[in-house]
Order: C-alpha cells, then structure tokens, then sequence
C-alpha cells in the first residue's frame, strides 16, 4: 500500500496529493471510524447551540428520532445479537409510555415524578417481556416471529379497548413533562421542560449516549457474548455450558426493558401516549427494517438505519412537504405530488437496493471491526 | 472408581434406535477410543453423554453422580467437554471470542486468559488469528480452535468427536499429537474415530461399536491386533 501502484489511482488519494495529507485523510477516517461514538456525540451535543431550529419544531422531531434510536437498540439484542425474530417490539414501546403516562397522568391517583415512573415503567416493560418470552421461547425462527406479531397486536387491542385505564382511542394524558414542580437553581424544571424542546432534545440524547455505552459493554460481555453464541449455533453453546432459555430470556427481557426505556420517554416528550394505533405492527416493521438496513447486531449500523429510515419519515418528508406547498407546485393537493405519499415507495426500494447490493447492512458489525484489526496486524 | 460409567444406554430419534444398550467405563487421565462404522451410533454416543440427545433408559455416572438426563450446560460445567462433530466453531465470532465463549463457566477474566493462553500454546498459529473471523480460518484452523475451545473450559474428560475428520494428513498428525498431550496431562479423553488405526495406537483402550451395541472391547494394542477389527476398520486381511 505504501509504493502507490502506477497506472492504479487509489480512490482517496487523487493524483498530486502529497503523501503526508494522505495519511492524515486516513488517520482522520481510522479516527471516525473507530471513535464514532465521540465525533457523533460532539456534533449532536453542539448542534442545538448552533443550530436555532432546534429550539422550534425541528428540535422535537431529533427527540423522536433520538427515541426510535433507543427503541432499536433494543430491538438489536434480539434480533441483531441473539438472531430472534420479532415483530412486536412496538407493543413494548407503547406499555413502557403506558405506563409512564398511567403514572404520572392527573386522571389517577400515583402522579409519581418522572425517574420513579420511567424505572417502573422499565421494569414493568421487562417482566412483560420475561413473561412472553417464557413460554415461547420453544419456539424457532418463523413461529417465534408469528408468536412476537401476535402479542403486538392482542398488545394494541388491549390498549384501545381497555378505555378505563388507557383512555381508549384518545390515549392518556396531559403526561407532565420530566421534573414538573421541581425547582433547581431557579429554573422550573417542568416548565423548562414544556418551553423549550432542547431540554428534552438533551435528556433523551444522554439517556441515548448511557444506552450505546450500555451496549458497547454487553457486546464484550460474557452475557453479550452467549446471545451470540446461541445465535450462531445453539448446539455448540450449549457445548460451552450456556443455557440457551436462560439467555434466551435474557435477551428478551433485556430488549423489552431498553423498549419500555424509550416508549416512557416518548410519552413524556409528547406529553400524551397518543392513541394506540401509534403503537401497531408498522411501527414494529419500521423499527425492524432500521436495524435491518444498517446492519444486524451492528451500533452504529442501527443508529444509522434509524437516522436514514425515521428520519427520512419524521424530519425529512414533512420538511420536504412543506417546502412543496410553499413553492406551490401542488395546488390540488394530489399525494401523488406529495413527498410523503411516496415514502413507503421509497421504504420498499431502499430496503431492496440494500438486501441486494449490501445483505449485511450498511455498516456491518464485526466484520469492520476485523478488518480495522488486521490492518493495524500487518502495520 | 471410574471416573465415566455409562450403564445399558439406550436412545435414539424417533422410531430408529441409535444406541441400543451401550455400556463402557472411562478412568481418570485415560484415553479411551470408540471406533465403529458409519451409523454405529458413535456421536449419538456422546451426545447421550453430553446430554445433546435424550437418554431413553439405563444411566451415565460421572464422578460417582448421575448426570442421566441432565440438560447438557450443567453437565459441561461438572467438567465434560464435547468437541461435537463437524468442529461446530461460531463462524461469525472472532477466534477470540470463540475461546472466550470456550470458558464460560470461568467467572475470572484474568484465569480466563490465562487458560486462553495455556491453549494457543498448543496451537501457536490461533494466537496470530486472533481478531479473525472463526468462518475465514481453514478446516485445520477451525478443528485446531475446535480443539482449543474446548480445552479452555478446563474439563477432566474430553469428548472429542471425529476430529481428524476432512483434514490433510500433516494437519491430522499434529490433532493427534496435542490429543496424546492431554492424556499425558490427566485429562480423560473418549475420542470416536473413523480413522481407526490412529486412534487405536493412541488410545489406551478401545471400544467397538456396531449398529448401537459393543461388540468389542479391549486395550488399544489387542484390539488393533483383533483379526475382526483388521478386517473391518484397519483395511487389512
């Protein structure tokens, strides 16, 4: 690599570029790409400071995205890490906001604050899961998967149709946002909260960073590790001594737990659970198809197929839809004009470009990782 | 006290009955062969040993404990381990992690490490793979982290099954070699085999098996000079 080939031009390095810029592109490209985490952090730490928008409306929809990203994290330790199908990790997002919003809403009695309930809510979303995951967990590939799309939708039915506690189709609310009545150094915290979009934008964004870091662990973990082991051939895990139901288990309650994680926050920054329908079996796909595009059982590949596949649906097409109606080149209001009336056309054809040009995702897990590692063996 | 006693042990998959009363006993530090032909029943064997395949009847002692009917993770952690045929590596985890996963009944990362250690001295060429892919090795590099897998986990016996199994002669020698190591350390090996004459020679004694039942038994010398094993396994008379 060192004697540049003649005839041959390297893709980074155009003709003329002097040797000691080329390698501080590729000292800044080892840098990103090992330490992501940090550069990705910065700039989303930054950006509300910079970025006024973020303040408005647009700071709102970050949050969701930030949520989403939390949300398919952990769908990934099922799916991506223990390579278990499921198709309902929606239903948990909406019993995690449930039950925040059960608790803290004034309809009833608890109004406890917010950390108390987002724990509980969490907890909650974990023994849901443990219970679903119990009984099923006999259960292989495609019936697992069947079982998962099940309890979504039985999960959805529930919520809509047991009015008294859920609120039916209205859903629950006003869910008082994070630290209402609470007064630190003057500021209103609740009111902070309610104002100003950058309070939430910064609080789900550090519990989003607590969650990579979090799963950065587990990957490295013995539990990380056995989620694996069983992914990749159960018989010869169990040959290691790992009990399969056990980790199985653990997977489950460990994705529904990070799935409740984001659906309390999700109904605290909306400061309403919405109504059920939020929480169907397309929300689950969307999810799924994130983790998916980027890459199963890969961090930053599920960050990315979330900022590509939510944020393409909660920034991108209303932005591109009101800039549309401004430049008034859709007058009747036909959907076929509208960027949003395409978005499942653009779901289906980026999904199909990926699977068939890049099966693995968009950044694989692992594979990078070895690849960086042999790079640095032959150095 | 043998240190493995399995008593008339039957099991098989359906209405086929692989094992069909098998009984043989293994003592501490020995290195017991089971030679048979295809479909003998020799994995089922192990499997029924290591718990993989339900025991239908009769028992499996180990240590003077019955581990009859045991789900196969305990009885990995009383201390067997099952190099189970076809290596069985994790093909999308690194080397490493393979070893790691190896010793997961070790709680003591450093002890760990240790033992990871102590198994790459036996196979040099893992301690260069180590961020590679298990997938991207060759057949002997998957059989020699098989291997090394398995010895990680520190256990007193060692089901080894068919690990010569597809592998150049160079690389078979070199198996058999670090198998004849272990021996020498105390730990307790019951190696199946289709290449008989090799594990015959290695094996301090010998067990035959055909169609589910034993029909021979004896040190490994006596049996590699049966006539009928001649004739059967070793490709004379």
């Amino acid at each position: 690599m060192s004697q540049p080939v003649p005839g041959f031009v390297p893709s980074t390095a155009p003709p003329g570029r002097p040797e000691g810029q080329r390698k501080l592109l590729a000292r800044c490209w080892k840098f990103l790409a090992q330490r992501w985490e940090w550069s990705a952090l910065t700039i989303l730490a930054v950006a509300p400071l910079v970025v006024p928008a973020l303040g408005g409306a647009l700071g709102g929809q970050v949050t969701t995205l930030f949520i989403y990203c939390i949300l398919a994290l952990g769908l990934n330790v099922m799916v991506g890490y223990t390579g278990l199908v499921h198709l309902g990790i929606a239903a948990f997002f909406g019993i995690g906001a449930y039950v925040m919003a059960i608790l803290t809403v004034p309809m009833f009695p608890f109004q406890i604050g917010f950390l108390a309930a987002a724990v509980i809510s969490v907890l909650v979303t974990a023994g849901v899961g443990l219970a679903l995951g119990a009984p099923t967990l006999r259960l292989r590939g495609d019936y697992l998967a069947i079982v998962t799309l099940g309890f979504g939708e039985v999960a959805k039915v529930t919520l809509r149709n047991l009015e008294q506690i859920t609120g039916g189709m209205k859903g629950l609310n006003p869910v008082p946002p994070p630290g209402a009545g609470v007064t630190v150094g003057g500021i209103n915290l609740g009111q902070a909260f309610a104002i100003d979009p950058r309070w939430f934008y910064y609080l789900t964004l550090l519990l989003l960073a607590g969650v990579v870091v979090a799963m950065r662990r587990l990957e490295d973990s013995r539990l990380g590790r056995a989620w694996m082991a069983v992914r990749e051939d159960e018989l010869a895990a169990s040959a290691m001594g790992i009990s399969a139901t056990r980790v199985k288990l653990s997977a489950f309650a460990m994705s529904s737990a990070v799935a409740g994680l984001a659906g309390c926050l999700y109904a605290a920054s909306l400061s309403t659970t919405a109504d059920p329908n939020a929480y169907d079996f397309n929300r689950s796909i969307m999810v799924l198809c994130a983790v998916i595009l980027g890459g199963l059982g890969s961090i930053p590949g599920t960050l990315l197929g979330v900022a590509l596949l939510v944020g393409f649906d909660t920034v991108l097409a209303p932005w591109a839809d009101s800039w549309i109606q401004q430049m008034n080149i859709n007058p009747t209001g036909s959907s076929l004009l509208s960027f949003s009336g395409w978005r499942l056309a653009i779901f289906g054809l980026a999904l199909v470009l990926v699977m068939r040009y890049r099966p693995e995702g968009l950044v694989p897990s692992r594979r990078i990782a070895a690849e960086l590692h042999s790079a640095e063996g032959q150095a | 006290m043998p240190m493995l006693s399995v008593r008339e042990l039957e099991a098989g998959y359906g209405p086929i009955r692989a094992l069909d009363g098998v009984s043989l006993e293994v003592d501490e530090g020995e290195l017991v062969a089971i030679i048979g032909a295809n479909g003998a029943g020799k994995t089922t064997l192990l499997m029924a040993i290591s718990g993989v395949v339900p025991v239908r009847s009769g028992t499996v002692e180990f240590r003077g404990q019955s581990i009859t009917g045991l789900p196969t993770h305990e009885i990995v952690r009383l201390g067997i381990g099952h190099a189970p045929e076809g290596r069985r590596i994790f093909p999308r985890l690194s080397v490493r992690e393979n070893l790691q996963l190896g010793g997961f009944t070790q709680p003591d990362r450093a002890q760990l490490q240790r033992d990871i250690d102590e198994a790459c001295g036996l196979f040099p060429v893992l301690g260069d793979r180590m961020a590679q892919m298990g997938g991207t090795l060759s057949g002997g590099e998957q059989q020699m982290l098989a291997l090394a897998r398995a010895l990680v986990g520190r256990p007193k016996l060692l089901l080894l099954d068919e690990p010569s199994l597809g592998l150049a002669p160079l690389i078979v020698a070199r198996i058999f070699e670090v198998i004849a190591a272990l021996a020498a350390r105390g730990i307790a090996v019951v190696l199946v085999e289709q290449n008989a004459r090799a594990a015959l020679k290695l094996a301090d004694r010998g067990y035959v098996l055909e169609t589910g039942r034993i029909t021979l038994s004896g040190t490994g010398a006596q049996l590699a000079n049966d006539r009928r094993v001649r004739e059967a396994y070793l490709g004379e008379g």
